[in-house]
């Protein structure tokens, strides 16, 4: 375990069932909005962060014995988004690290090798393939093909990136190519072992990071570019140091400040990315990338309150129909900010939201993907 | 346990909402009042969406004589609804969550277990009104919180009793309407037939029967709204001034609390200089339409100049703060909950004459049972219309929850307080949490055998919430 015992136990015992961290701070708006998807969907009060974290109490003090359905849903359909912490811990100030929590509840729980078999399938796949999806064909772009092994920037592009939403790999190697800024992808990439680690897997992922970081040493890169917010997480929280800077594309392109973009006439809503908002803090670079090519208008759950889109902590895989009922109340939230186009910042939550969003006239966005069309080639 | 017994439940409420699952159990074992009440799992968890479900349910557990707890949405309840018995049926009614109706005309409310008083605001807003708000989170359960008489202290003036009838399901079956309800559709008034009995069956931890749906009152929200707050060194000190105040019936939330804790809270936020204001603050909220607003704040005037109490000048932002908390429901005065990670309160109805002498007690049982000075909190809340000068008084003690030996000497407190408290007089109980019902009955007579005799009546197989009284 990463934290010990007595430290969870502690945390466990600090929460006193008030239950504000299922509701997004009212006053400001006086209107009665959900923040945690998992206890929203299921009911059952296992399913909110203090009924789940009594499941854990009972593990640790050994009264829960046996991996029943109940105990795996209560604990594998939740998407780690935080939502529930960050509400905490604006109130109370007291740190209850839920999410890391939850995390370590997984391990706990994958020790005992009560896990669910769709996680364990990832979890072979990776094995076989080196990537979340088992897909055999290394996935070329047209722009990977003027990768210069060598340069400072090495773009890391990802499981999901690569292989379900393609168009935000190739956006982002045509940003470089546009910008004139020399770039290189991994000859070999294999997964972050961001899935892994969520789902409680975590010895599987060591491999994975051990490649990954004497690949990035290899490359003698200086900056790490990202696309994926869940990766990105992963190479800063459970990474060992590697000397190399960790930046998120929205953090790249708001540092290259004047990009010549033309503005594209819509009006968008942003959708805050879990891992990119409440996981690492970056809540203006997307913003302020966003605003320079599009009109944005503001839902009503942001930031640290956002709604979770409902894809992550190996729900999507796991809990299909769970993700998708999260991903389309955020798409019935965009529609009541009255704007044509949901705009993300992570291929997970674009995926998800395009699904939640076929048949609701509802564009779905990466910020990368707007900045490209915008740039004059 | 009979083993058809959950596939009969499933063919009332669907597969979905009933379970013996152990870890969905396990996650309603405890509340945040486990130092005195530890976790138990039920055997059951059953989430009934509507009356006629609740109504089945009850019956065959009667049938069974299968404990039945109520729950709505498990917060702010004291050990209420962690089972006493083994085997026992955890009903959760958090899926029957409608606003039957709201009645701007009427000024009342009807709904159902699973509405919020966060849920309900969001509706009756639009006619500017409000429910009265009980110190709670806003996430607590109006129904219950009505039901089991909680406190409504952030707006003193809209009295104590807001409950105008109610709708209660028996374990026979047979479902109980009070007040006007029972008489016609129009479920405003209080008083029916006969007796009170909308009364004789509150603050019964759903000992009775499950309330389905109920009717309260709604208050009017004002655009004309003034804050005060007004530091006194001691309690004593502001006996007085809050007196004038309840008497004249010039402000619509009064509350003294101390600069340590719910003064925090009041404000919104940890951080400020706390420390160097006057040790009690009376935190005050005057409102009303034109002329008779401006009329009230001219006297509340005066009577502070009057009171000698030190007028504070807090930023704005925290006299925004109060107003939303009091007049809005309590969400960041929950923030009391991260003064040290747990909190502790004796809740209880006394007169203002005896303020001072309550938290003279307070400090002294503290301090004799191990509980250090700086844990050790007050708030006392006046009650309109006054009489009997009625207040609301919390002896508070924000500490570690999980510091084990500190809830040793919560108990000790408890065990020495309660004892204490009914020799100095108090008028009653916030609630029959742990521990009170047993020295209180004591004191009662004949009243006692008499309640048990009435709980025999409506449940003579004991089934409802079993052992949380007698």
């Amino acid at each position: 375990m990463k934290l010990e015992r007595e430290e969870i136990l502690s945390a466990i015992y600090h929460c006193v069932k008030c239950k504000l961290c299922s509701i997004s701070s009212f006053h400001p708006t006086e209107e009665w909005l959900p923040l945690c998807p998992s206890g929203r969907f299921y009911g059952y009060q296992a399913f909110y962060a203090p009924g789940r974290l009594e499941i854990f109490r009972e593990i640790l003090e050994g009264e829960l014995s046996e991996p029943t359905e109940g105990l795996l849903n209560a604990v594998y359909a939740c998407t780690l988004c935080g939502a529930c912490y960050e509400k905490c811990k604006q109130i109370t100030s007291v740190e209850i690290r839920l999410p890391e929590l939850f995390e370590e509840l997984r391990g706990v729980l994958v020790n005992k090798g009560w896990f669910l078999d769709t996680h364990r399938k990832i979890a072979e796949k990776i094995k076989e393939t080196r990537n979340a999806y088992g897909e055999k064909d290394k996935y070329k772009y047209e722009y990977e093909a003027k990768s210069l092994y060598g340069t400072d920037v090495l773009y890391y592009i990802g499981c999901t990136a690569r292989y379900r939403v393609p168009e935000i790999a190739d956006s982002m190697l045509q940003i470089f190519d546009k910008l004139g800024i020399k770039y290189q992808v991994m000859e070999d990439e294999w997964c972050c072992g961001s899935v892994l680690l969520r789902t409680g897997q975590v010895e599987d992922a060591k491999v994975l990071m051990e490649h990954n970081i004497e690949e990035i040493k290899r490359s003698g890169a200086k900056t790490v570019v990202f696309t994926c917010p869940g990766c990105l997480k992963t190479f800063e929280k459970d990474y060992p140091d590697m000397a190399v800077e960790l930046v998120h594309s929205t953090q790249l392109l708001t540092r290259l400040g004047n990009m010549k973009v033309k503005r594209l006439g819509m009006e968008v809503a942003y959708h805050d990315p879990c891992h990119l908002g409440r996981d690492l803090g970056i809540y203006e670079e997307p913003r302020a990338v966003l605003k320079e090519v599009a009109d944005v208008k503001a839902m009503k759950r942001e930031r640290e309150q956002a709604w979770c889109c409902g894809s992550g902590g190996g729900v999507k895989s796991a809990y299909g129909e769970f993700a998708l009922w999260s991903a389309g109340e955020r798409i019935k939230e965009a529609k009541g900010a009255g704007v044509e186009a949901i705009v993300s910042a992570c291929p997970f939550c674009k995926r998800n939201l395009r699904e939640a969003a076929e048949n609701e006239g509802m564009k779905v966005y990466d910020v990368v993907e707007l900045v490209n069309r915008s740039l004059e080639g | 346990m009979n083993q058809n017994f959950l596939k009969f439940v499933h063919a009332m409420v669907g597969e979905e909402n009933a379970t013996d699952d152990r870890a969905i159990c396990a996650s309603y074992s405890r509340d945040q009042h486990w130092h005195f009440v530890p976790a138990r799992n039920p055997a059951y968890v059953v989430r009934p969406a509507n009356k006629e479900e609740v109504k089945k349910v009850l019956m065959l557990a009667n049938e069974e004589k299968i404990p039945v707890i109520p729950y709505s949405t498990g917060i702010n309840v004291r050990g209420l609804t962690i089972p006493v018995h083994e085997g026992s049926i955890l009903l959760d009614l958090s899926r029957m969550n409608r606003i039957l109706e709201i009645n701007p005309a009427m000024k009342t409310a009807t709904v159902e277990p699973g509405v919020t008083f966060g849920m309900l605001l969001e509706k009756t807003k639009e006619y500017k009104l409000r429910p009265a708000f009980p110190d709670a989170p806003l996430t607590v359960s109006v129904l219950v919180n009505y039901y089991l008489r909680g406190i409504y202290q952030t707006a003193a003036a809209d009295g104590h009793d807001h409950t105008l009838s109610y709708e209660m399901v028996l374990p026979n079956g047979e479902i109980i309407k009070t007040g006007s309800r029972s008489l016609s559709e129009m479920p405003y008034f209080r008083y029916g037939v006969g007796p009170d009995f909308t009364g004789v069956f509150c603050a019964h931890p759903g000992t009775c029967g499950v309330v389905t749906e109920l009717t309260a009152k709604l208050y009017r929200l004002y655009d004309n709204k003034k804050v005060y707050f007004i530091g006194f060194d001691d309690v004593s000190a502001s006996t007085k001034f809050i007196y004038n105040l309840m008497h004249d019936e010039l402000a619509a939330s009064i509350r003294l609390v101390d600069n340590q804790s719910w003064l925090k809270g009041i404000c919104g936020t940890f951080d400020y200089r706390y420390e160097e204001l006057p040790k009690f603050v009376l935190c005050m909220l005057v409102e009303g339409v034109d002329g008779i607003f401006e009329a009230k704040d001219k006297l509340v005037v005066e009577y502070i100049k009057e009171s000698r109490g030190k007028v504070l000048e807090f930023p704005e932002e925290f006299k925004r703060t109060f107003e939303e908390e009091s007049l809005g429901g309590a969400e960041k005065s929950c923030m009391v909950f991260g003064l040290r990670g747990n909190y502790h309160c004796i809740g209880f109805y006394g007169p203002l004459t005896l303020a001072a002498r309550y938290y003279e007690l307070h400090e002294a049982t503290a301090l004799e049972v191990g509980i250090p000075e700086d844990h050790v909190h007050f708030y006392l809340d006046p009650i309109y219309n006054f009489h009997g000068q009625l207040c609301y008084v919390e002896l508070d003690i924000f500490y570690d929850g999980s510091d084990l030996e500190f809830g040793e000497k919560l108990r000790n407190y408890n065990e020495i307080q309660f004892q204490r408290l009914l020799d100095l007089g108090i008028y009653g109980w916030f609630r029959p949490y742990a521990g009170i019902i047993q020295p209180t009955v004591e004191r009662i007579g004949y009243l006692a055998e008499v309640w048990k005799k009435f709980l025999k009546v409506l449940d003579p197989n004991e089934i409802m919430n079993r052992g949380k009284l007698f």
